[in-house]
């Protein structure tokens, strides 16, 4: 199949997740009174006379800012971890392996348990605390690995990720320890969701997402080229110190701002990349944008899933991207494999 | 003026030198190879020359010194094909050779043009992959995948190619073909070759020039006869190195 039409059907497919998931809820609505309501809002359509005001607040502003930011976030997580497997050249390798995630429950296990607000952000003090302690625990890491390996290699720099990642870990494990009335909020931030979730987070994320992936897929010929080793791209112009750094900077930040918002949500950024790149090859000028798009669609169908399957109860949206991905990463990924092995 | 020159250049790892003061001047136009035994320095000799590697002593490339160019003037002047190119994801074949187009991508894009895509078919051709452009890199053999990468090398379009034992993996006829075609390439482009190789029967059909090295100092430098003679062999690799090549050349008269 051509690169453009397999383009073309992402596109949709991606759409038509976000479709579903705006549909689907505890009020389910029709596609065509879902359209015309978005009409009605984003044109001025009439509204049709058997679509209720209640349908029309449910879905602008409950919903659709809910399964945008689910979208924004799964494509910012999935770019993220493309970034890490490229530069890191690891499979396993992941936005959470420079400690992104332990820094940011740290920063927010901080704030929950001493209540602590700054001034004029109230609400907003958990989701910066947790980016910014997010992105400290990553920079110290990686300038640990750059302080003992000048040429950051990249076994150095994820093994720093993880000795960062098990210290903070410890540290959460005495806070919970020693403050165990506020462990079930700290669970519930650590598990991920999207709920309660409005406009004003979106605008606050979405220009962070767009301009973050847009940074990453500048740099696609750079990832090709540090996929084939810091020699091979060292040899052929790339300034690999410098560009490590960027790359591994652009997908923290992307990885933190979507943890700030969301809590942490895994296996989204290590699986999205890999189905990428089985479908649409390893260009990372194709694969950057094809994992926003396919990673953003997943995420949004996981967070209706967390909300239908059980409702009115939420299931955490961490739990459902693993149960619904696992297997379909197991049948993407290993069914080409066992064609190759059987032909 | 030398395209390379080489003064008192050391190298090393970790604080301890491989390389000890190596002096040595290479012209365009020039087929010039490295010998030596295993561990004696060349691949460290190569990386310093090729900036992957921090020197002491003076590289100069065109006259202009190694130290004071950014790394994508080195790779505009110098390519390197090393012996640790890994695959980790698959690109086609003519993707791959096009990244080496990289420090000659032009605009604010770096949309390949005209010119690149023509440099790039050149380059598959001269390496004999031109058929197997649309294969996936993770399909070819380690012979195929070392002229990829060759290929890649030569798309940079350096004033100096760099090569870490180009002929890994290769047979006899693969060999010399791609032996002939890089001399001919570094005579048409008026660039030199610099290259290391373990083949003597290669180093002495192939090599305008050689360096001969032992424990990273120059043991002998100069036209293939003032350096391959028998005490000078004998002394670098440690066994009687001409008697070895008589000896299997009568056997195979003898066949």
């Amino acid at each position: 199949m051509r690169l453009g039409v397999k383009i073309g059907l992402a596109a949709l497919l991606s759409f038509c997740a976000v479709l579903l998931a705006v549909c689907m809820g505890s009020v389910p609505l029709g596609v065509a009174d879902t359209l015309r309501i978005f009409a009605h809002k984003v044109f001025g359509a009439p509204l049709p006379a058997g679509v209720s005001t209640a349908s029309v607040a449910i879905l602008w502003t409950v919903r659709l800012p809910r399964v945008l930011l689910a979208f924004c976030v799964g494509a910012m997580l999935s770019v993220s971890g493309t970034v890490m497997q490229s530069v890191l050249r690891n499979p396993l390798a992941s936005p959470f392996t420079l400690g992104v995630s332990s820094g940011a429950s740290l920063g927010a296990a901080l704030v929950i348990l001493t209540g602590f607000a700054l001034p004029g952000l109230g609400g907003y003090t958990l989701p910066l605390v947790g980016l910014l302690s997010g992105l400290l625990a990553a920079f110290l890491a990686v300038t640990f690995a750059s302080r003992v390996d000048r040429g950051m290699r990249s076994t150095t720099v994820i093994l720093a990720g993880m000795v960062f990642s098990l210290f903070i870990n410890a540290l959460l494990t005495l806070l919970y320890a020693l403050a165990k009335e506020n462990i079930q909020r700290l669970l519930q931030w650590q598990m991920g969701g999207f709920a309660l979730r409005g406009w004003t987070e979106l605008w606050l994320l979405a220009p962070v997402g767009i301009v973050g992936v847009l940074l990453v897929t500048g740099f696609h010929r750079e990832m090709d080229l540090l996929t084939f080793g810091e020699e091979d791209a060292g040899a052929v112009g790339v300034d690999t110190r410098r560009v490590k750094w960027l790359l591994l900077g652009l997908s923290t930040a992307l990885t933190g701002s979507a943890v700030a918002f969301a809590g942490v949500i895994g296996f989204i950024d290590l699986i999205a990349p890999h189905i990428v790149r089985k479908v649409f090859g390893a260009r990372h000028v194709v694969v950057v944008p094809m994992s926003a798009l396919l990673g953003g669609g997943f995420m949004a169908v996981c967070d209706m899933a967390a909300r239908v399957v059980t409702a009115p109860l939420e299931l955490p949206v961490g739990a459902v991207t693993a149960l619904i991905g696992a297997p379909f990463f197991a049948y993407v990924y290993f069914r080409r494999g066992r064609e190759e092995g059987g032909a | 003026m030398s395209i390379v020159t080489l003064e008192d250049v050391r190298a090393g790892y970790r604080g301890r030198d491989v390389v000890h003061g190596v002096s040595l001047a290479v012209e365009a136009g020039e087929c010039f190879l490295i010998l030596g035994p295993n561990g004696c320095g060349k691949t460290t000799l190569l990386r310093a020359v090729a900036g992957l590697l921090p020197s002491r002593g003076t590289v100069l490339l065109e006259g202009r010194p190694l130290a004071g160019m950014k790394r994508r003037e080195v790779a505009g002047c110098v390519a390197l094909l090393s012996q640790l190119s890994q695959v980790y994801f698959a690109y086609s074949v003519y993707d791959t050779v096009m990244l080496g187009r990289y420090v000659r991508l032009k605009g604010a894009f770096r949309v390949p043009t005209g010119a690149d895509k023509r440099c790039v078919e050149r380059c598959l051709a001269a390496v004999g992959l031109w058929e197997l452009k649309d294969r996936m890199i993770d399909t070819l053999s380690g012979g195929q995948l070392q002229r990829v990468f060759l290929a890649r090398t030569l798309a940079q379009e350096p004033r100096v190619i760099l090569l870490d034992e180009p002929t890994n993996h290769l047979d006899l006829k693969h060999q010399t073909a791609l032996m002939e075609s890089l001399r001919a390439w570094t005579r048409e482009e008026g660039c030199a070759m610099v290259g290391v190789v373990h083949d003597l029967n290669l180093a002495l059909s192939f090599g305008d020039r050689m360096l001969l090295m032992r424990d990273g100092r120059v043991a002998a430098c100069g036209k293939p006869e003032e350096v391959l003679r028998p005490e000078m062999l004998a002394s670098v690799f440690g066994m009687d190195v001409a008697a070895y090549m008589k000896r299997a050349l009568s056997r195979w008269e003898a066949i």
